[in-house]
């Protein structure tokens, strides 16, 4: 795990974070978006995925360091951006609009989200400060009240365990969850 | 805790590659053990989402900030008058 994700430990830390990258990179972006004939709403939405991707990238188990962070969100933005407008330009036959399905699956994992967000909330953030922030266990131990190091893993294991439970009993497949 | 950390040290590349092969061979032969692979393969997907949505909340909580906070105004405005030029 890499130490520089201390940095990432609590809401406030992650704010901060976040906030400098704002004021760092959003300027750009959104220039960028503008000529591009995008609507602040378009850039506002290609930079919040800009800090999404970066963040995954910067907690990564090891990350490389980033040099010029305001040209690599800027180079996120883009790509992003090209990916948009393909999509939003795609010349498609009227009979193909409006005709999204949302399927009982896709129901069944909106509901099974929604249930581990207030059921199992505090397993839920144990999960994703181990396997999404990445961080250290010492500090996950610290930041959820464990006692040590092999209590929070043993807590961590169990709530894998329950969450694999909830995906079993509600028989989902992958299809539900791929973006 | 089962097999858990097993499928774990197996899906994370944690497991020495004899090891590995024991596994994959006891998962052919083992359709409970399978099934509990896909299971566990799908709940990492599930806390990927949830994270993201958390992250994403955050990130939007930022935004409000910025827009909301007197201080960020000056900051803001001129991101908004960027797009009164084109």
């Amino acid at each position: 795990m890499a130490e520089s994700n201390n940095r990432f430990l609590t809401v406030e830390m992650r704010e901060a974070f976040f906030m400098a990258l704002y004021k760092k990179a959003f300027s750009p972006v959104a220039h960028y978006v503008a000529r591009m004939g995008g609507s602040l709403d378009e850039a506002q939405d290609i930079f919040q995925d800009v800090l999404v991707i970066y963040y995954e990238k910067v907690t990564a188990a090891g990350a490389l360091t980033i040099v010029n962070e305001k040209a690599y969100l800027l180079g996120i933005a883009k790509n992003l951006w090209l990916q948009h407008y393909k999509t939003v330009h795609k010349n498609l036959p009227l009979n193909e609009y409006d005709t999204e399905v949302t399927t009982d699956e896709q129901l069944a994992s909106g509901k099974i989200l929604l249930y581990l967000e207030t059921a199992g909330k505090r397993c839920m953030e144990l999960l994703k400060a181990f396997y999404y922030d990445h961080l250290p266990v010492c500090k996950l131990a610290a930041e959820f009240g464990y006692s040590g190091t092999h209590s929070a893993t043993v807590a961590k294991y169990k709530c894998l365990e329950k969450v694999r439970d909830t995906v079993k009993q509600n028989s989902l497949n992958y299809a539900d969850f791929i973006e | 805790m089962n097999n858990i950390k097993t499928i774990e040290d197996y899906c994370f590349g944690r497991m020495a590659n004899g090891d590995a092969l024991l596994f994959e061979a006891n998962v052919l032969l083992n359709k409970k053990l399978a099934e509990d692979v896909t299971q566990q393969g799908i709940t990492y997907e599930v806390i990927k989402k949830y994270s993201r949505k958390k992250i994403r909340e955050e990130i939007m909580a930022v935004k409000n900030k910025l827009v909301a906070v007197p201080e960020h105004q000056g900051f803001m405005q001129r991101i908004i008058n960027l797009f009164k030029k084109y």
